[in-house]
């Protein structure tokens, strides 16, 4: 069993990304005094006793005190990031009716919380405990903010780095906070405690946790007072395998060699590789979205050379169709709502994509392109980004996490809950697009109708929402920059995403296309990647992400890599011992067609293309540039709704109204009963039935069927009424609603 | 405090607290509002709240409250009109002359004439009042907006799933800001679109193509099952897709099995007398389609009917415009009296906003949010009543001043749905279901 620890010191080694487990999170805010023994000698603080203890109780979280409205005309902020605030809700609001000096238990502030009034909330805090106490002692001493010379919370820790505990375990946690003065105390009850994982461990509020019945690794996640602490648990597996048992593995690339490290310190072996016609079908439904075609089926089944699964995918790559299939990933995370930019400039982006992709352009280039763009939204396809999202901070929210695959969004309104980031990271991030210039008529829903033209306007500034300081330029964990005068900061933004300092920036890319190509990332969501959410093999992450870079960021290279794999390569049945695995690529993961997907290799496999409203006659779906051309089938199996303020989710989930429409549609059977598709023209060939069943299977499953497949398909042609037509329609009904057609496997 | 949670009249709600109308104008106690979850249940008659289901008919544009709920016939000509007034079933009260059927039940529903909003853009209202939940943007008329579930899908997130039928339906299509958001795509509204009012029509997808009769359809579904071979992982902690694929595809089954559920889709099989009190237009077969949905056991329907921007010539515009609502809804809430499913059943109609006092000068009425009438009717909400009112010229709501997160509330708390749920969005961040509002008394009997 490796320890987790040492990936963990790999990731400091290699990156700030990954910072130790323990780590420092050195971020303005609360300071705080330590209520260290003979603390009576001085008077409690709001700031280091009180915003703690209300922290705890829950008071200051959005479902409580903390949401935009408050609770009854009380409001706090969230996760307590304006003290001041707070204080004055507190002591001054309310017309001093929450704080009682004179008789502090008659304050609200006492009575609601303990539930001695009616509290929607319920009891959060117990007569008589050392809370209550503390908070009516800090009132009965004339409720200090904050002391002069209060020492600042430095960090916290939660003991080891990484604890090794065995299935079913228990354990407490003990968190202690130290102080810049050199001072700690212990803050184990005022903590607050999550696991990442909840099928592996459960924590509670005290810091009790109860490990489940699996092997395998997770996080415990530790807050208190904005800063975040974490503890890896490993539980080993029953039994390890002995190393020769890794030793014999074949090897195709780098990824398998990590993979099978991996492997062996989680005691997984690696299914069987896939049979040929799995892969033919797998790889180009991954790399061009589309199923093969009965003849390129038939020649790769008959090829005998030893390289074949190489050539199949070199060949794969050079399609057409792969820019298509791959530009729509980045159209998921960028096409704005045509009812509120306007429809030209969304066919705009969207081509601008697609050329992209057609040119396999650098992928470097392509964020540089689009952080740095001007001009017209009419012709310069990035500019419409910027038309869509318009102010700094919701620039910053998209870019971080389309290019760094970091969610900075809560780090907007407060310290992030889960990772170090601060509202002065945030606005600093954002101060790059403070010299966004905009000319024309702007957006004016729903038809937008003229361009608007983006250019650096120099003299903008970015302002901290709660101090109000302007806001210097500074990309998230790197350091601040000084900008040549006359230069505009989103060039200096592009050439720090892109360079070797910006850890982020080749991680996001690569765990983005693996997730796509492997069914889930090495992090995942694939666009969350921080210390709380560690990837499942670090190791080859960070090796791909340098092969990526060596290789001239090139996409197209990185896919190869992947799909060349012997990981890529795996049967999706599992051994004796990788059916748990859900995160180590022991075995490939199933995962449903995507919507455009499933509507183009429908429109195949029975040779009836659709019709999109505004496209041209046999266009794909995979080439639709918006996301509300109307669509039953796509709606049921989801498009990202670009009506949404962050349309970029694509659901791959499976529903019932999906079975409804693939078993039941008028769609479907109009295709299948279509005079010039496929199902006639078989059934008007010279044919005999146990062809038309093989062309069928070739056609919708991408390889033959057996014997017994055969004869049961054959069967149908003899049902009564059955005419050759109608029973090769029930034939293609049957295939496209089996779960081999709905899932690459 | 910003802008958009202020009340009609620009106060705050703490400035009502400190006014002193604390319980009048800006909402209800706990204590009150725990005795009214529990009355949603005992009001809704036998039915649990859990099992109420909804028919939200959504009058996208506007519709005008003058010339229907609330009409002001002392008015100066240029607030009240062109059209009169006549008594309603409830002594005193009169509505609009172009909803005679709808005053003619008004025993049955109650119509609550002061809900209020500051969104005058159809985008904005739209939002408002289909989520319960403003804007963070301003957004304009054009907007096609989501920034928050709508009503539907988080009935649909809460229930899921009921005998193979999706929870959430929307006829003919989904209205502007019906969708899931956050929620995902299965709770999207499953469209219902096309004419019931056309022979030969059928709901999608639920019913078999006209082509494929049922034994072929059973045989398919027999070569299906024998051709189906993908081994299936049924190790739970192996994650297989595919078996969740397995149950949607026996639930699918089921239901088109179902003779109960297939009759239901079978706008076909309804009496001729019945179709015809509905009224032989799509509006009135949709009402009698939302009805037929919500007893097969869809949770919740929503049938649009758009068209309410009458910014020119309202009454003539009107003239063909209102009545195939006054007689749908009159005959949708009469119909599910007389089948003893009103108690079960929320009707709720109601648009994103109501319109100006003053006619224009092209002769209609404009944007106006500061007021709007919304009816609803059953699950337990009083009949024969009217709640608040609005000012002499019908501009401002001025008694009983209830907000769309009260209505929100008021919607959830007959459903079933804590309206102080905390749903968690995709990064993690918790929100509100509904932000602050307090379920309407009146409605609660």
């Amino acid at each position: 069993m490796m320890p987790a620890s040492h990936s963990l010191v790999n990731l400091e080694l290699r990156s700030n990304q990954y910072l130790p487990a323990i780590f420092v999170l050195l971020i303005g805010g609360a300071a705080a005094q330590p209520q260290a023994n003979g603390a009576e000698d001085r008077p409690l603080s709001f700031v280091s006793d009180v915003l703690p203890i209300l922290a705890k109780a829950g008071c200051s979280t959005s479902g409580c005190h903390a949401n935009p409205e408050g609770q009854n005309g009380f409001k706090l902020s969230i996760f307590s990031y304006d003290p001041k605030a707070d204080y004055a809700s507190i002591v001054k609001e309310g017309r001093g009716r929450r704080i009682s000096p004179a008789v502090p238990e008659r304050s609200l502030f006492l009575l609601k919380p303990t539930l001695q009034l009616p509290h929607e909330g319920g009891e959060r805090i117990t007569v008589g405990s050392e809370e209550h106490e503390t908070l009516r002692e800090w009132i009965k001493e004339g409720m200090v903010f904050r002391h002069p010379n209060e020492p600042i919370l430095d960090r916290i820790s939660v003991g080891e780095a990484l604890r090794k505990v065995k299935r079913g375990e228990r354990g407490e946690l003990g968190v202690r906070a130290y102080y810049a003065d050199g001072t700690a105390r212990d803050v184990t009850t005022l903590a607050d405690f999550t696991a990442g994982d909840d099928s592996f461990v459960t924590v509670d509020d005290e810091g009790r946790f109860q490990v489940g019945s699996k092997s395998g690794e997770g996080a415990i996640v530790v807050r208190y007072m904005g800063k975040v602490g974490i503890t890896m648990l490993s539980v080993p597996p029953d039994g390890l395998l002995p190393a020769e048992r890794y030793a014999a593995l074949p090897i195709n690339n780098f990824i398998d060699e990590h993979a099978v490290k991996r492997w062996a310190e989680l005691g997984f072996l690696p299914s069987d590789l896939c049979s040929d016609s799995v892969f033919v079908r797998r790889a180009a439904l991954d790399l061009i979205g589309t199923m093969p075609t009965p003849e390129r089926v038939r020649s790769f089944l008959s090829d005998h050379s030893p390289d074949k699964r190489r050539h199949f995918v070199a060949e794969l790559l050079a399609e057409p169709n792969w820019a298509d299939r791959w530009a729509l990933v980045w159209v998921d995370l960028l096409r704005p709502n045509p009812d509120r930019v306007g429809v030209k400039s969304v066919y705009v982006l969207d081509q601008w994509i697609r050329e992209s992709f057609r040119q396999n352009k650098r992928y470097d280039q392509f964020a540089r392109d689009i952080l740095t763009v001007t001009g017209s939204t009419h012709r310069n396809g990035p500019a419409v980004v910027f038309r869509d999202r318009r102010a700094p901070a919701d620039l910053t929210t998209s870019m971080s996490q389309i290019f760094m695959g970091v969610r900075l969004e809560c780090a907007r309104c407060h310290q992030h809950p889960n990772e170090s980031w601060s509202q002065e990271d945030f606005f600093q991030f954002a101060a790059y697009f403070g010299e966004v210039g905009r000319k024309g008529t702007g957006v004016s829903p729903p038809i937008s109708g003229s361009p608007e033209f983006v250019y650096h306007k120099p003299g903008g500034q970015v302002t901290h929402p709660v101090s109000g300081a302007v806001m210097p330029l500074k990309p998230p964990g790197g350091v601040e920059v000084q900008l040549e005068s006359g230069r505009d900061p989103r060039q200096a933004l592009a050439d720090w995403m892109v360079s070797p300092e910006n850890p982020f920036f080749a991680r996001a890319i690569v765990n983005r296309i693996w997730g796509v190509m492997m069914g889930r990332g090495f992090v995942n969501p694939v666009d969350d990647m921080r210390t709380s959410n560690p990837p499942s093999d670090p190791a080859l992450l960070d090796a791909l992400a340098a092969d990526f870079v060596a290789h001239g960021y090139d996409l197209k290279q990185l896919m190869g890599r992947i799909a060349n794999s012997r990981v890529y390569q795996l049967s999706s049945l599992p051994n004796e011992t990788n059916v748990e695995d859900t995160q180590y690529f022991s075995r490939t993961y199933r995962r449903r067609l995507s919507a455009e997907m499933m509507s183009d290799v429908v429109s195949d496999v029975t040779g009836v293309p659709d019709h999109f409203q505004g496209m041209p006659a046999g266009a794909r779906a995979l080439q639709t540039w918006n996301f509300k051309l109307g669509s039953d089938l796509l709606d049921a199996f989801g498009r990202p709704d670009s009506s949404e303020d962050c349309p970029c989710e694509r659901n791959l989930e499976g529903s019932v109204v999906q079975a409804l429409h693939l078993m039941h549609s008028d769609h479907l059977q109009a295709k299948l009963a279509n005079k010039n598709g496929r199902v006639a023209k078989l059934a008007s060939s010279e044919l005999s039935e146990a062809e038309i069943v093989e062309e069928l299977f070739l056609t919708a499953l991408g390889r033959f069927p057996d014997k017994e497949e055969t004869s049961l398909a054959v069967k149908q042609f003899k049902e009564p009424e059955a005419s050759r037509q109608t029973a090769t329609e029930d034939l293609l009904w049957a295939l496209i609603n089996s779960a081999e057609f709905v899932f690459n496997h | 405090m910003s802008d958009i949670h202020l009340n009609c009249d620009g106060r705050g709600r703490r400035d009502f607290l400190r006014l002193g109308l604390g319980s009048a104008a800006a909402g209800i106690g706990l204590s009150q509002l725990m005795g009214l979850r529990a009355q949603a249940a005992e009001r809704a008659g036998k039915a649990r709240a859990e099992d109420v289901n909804c028919i939200l008919v959504w009058l996208d544009g506007g519709p005008t409250h003058h010339e229907s709920f609330d009409p002001k016939p002392e008015a100066p000509k240029e607030v009240r009109g062109d059209f009169g007034t006549i008594p309603t079933k409830i002594p005193g009260v009169h509505f609009s002359d172009c909803v005679p059927h709808l005053a003619s039940v008004a025993d049955k529903f109650t119509v609550i004439r002061s809900i209020c909003h500051k969104d005058p853009n159809h985008g904005g209202g739209n939002h408002y009042m289909m989520t319960g939940t403003p804007t963070p943007v301003p957004v304009n008329c054009g907007a096609f907006v989501s920034f928050h579930p709508s009503f539907g899908s988080v009935v649909s997130h809460a229930r899921g799933v009921r005998d193979g039928l999706p929870a959430y339906m929307s006829l003919p299509k989904q209205s502007r800001s019906g969708g899931p958001n956050f929620l995902g795509a299965e709770h999207a509204p499953f469209i219902v679109g096309g004419d019931p009012n056309k022979k030969g029509f059928r709901v999608r997808d639920v019913v078999l193509p006209k082509e494929v009769s049922e034994g072929r359809a059973k045989s398919r579904r027999e070569l299906r099952a024998s051709l189906d071979q993908l081994v299936r992982i049924h190790e739970k902690e192996a994650q297989d897709p595919t078996i969740a694929f397995d149950s949607y595809y026996q639930q699918g089954i089921d239901l088109i099995t179902s003779p109960t559920a297939q009759e239901a889709f079978d706008i076909e099989s309804e009496p001729d007398q019945v179709r015809d009190r509905f009224g032989r237009h799509q509006l009135g077969q949709r009402m009698l389609m939302a009805r037929r949905l919500v007893e097969a056991g869809v949770s919740f329907v929503t049938c649009y009917y758009g068209g309410w921007d009458h910014h020119r010539m309202i009454f003539d515009g009107l003239k063909k415009h209102m009545p195939p609502l006054d007689q749908s809804l009159a005959a949708l809430i009469t119909d599910l009296d007389e089948r003893g499913m009103l108690d079960s059943t929320l009707v709720i109609a109601l648009g994103e906003f109501g319109r100006t006092p003053k006619i224009n000068d092209r002769g209609g009425r404009d944007h106006w949010p500061h007021a709007m009438s919304v009816l609803l009717a059953g699950a337990g909400v009083p009949r024969g009543q009217i709640v608040g009112a609005t000012d002499h010229d019908g501009a401002y709501a001025s008694e009983n001043i209830y907000s769309p997160e009260d209505f929100a509330a008021s919607l959830y708390t007959k459903l079933g749905v804590d309206p102080k749920l905390v749903l968690h969005k995709r990064d993690g961040r918790p929100v509100r279901l509904v932000n602050g509002g307090q379920p309407i008394p009146e409605l609660f009997g």
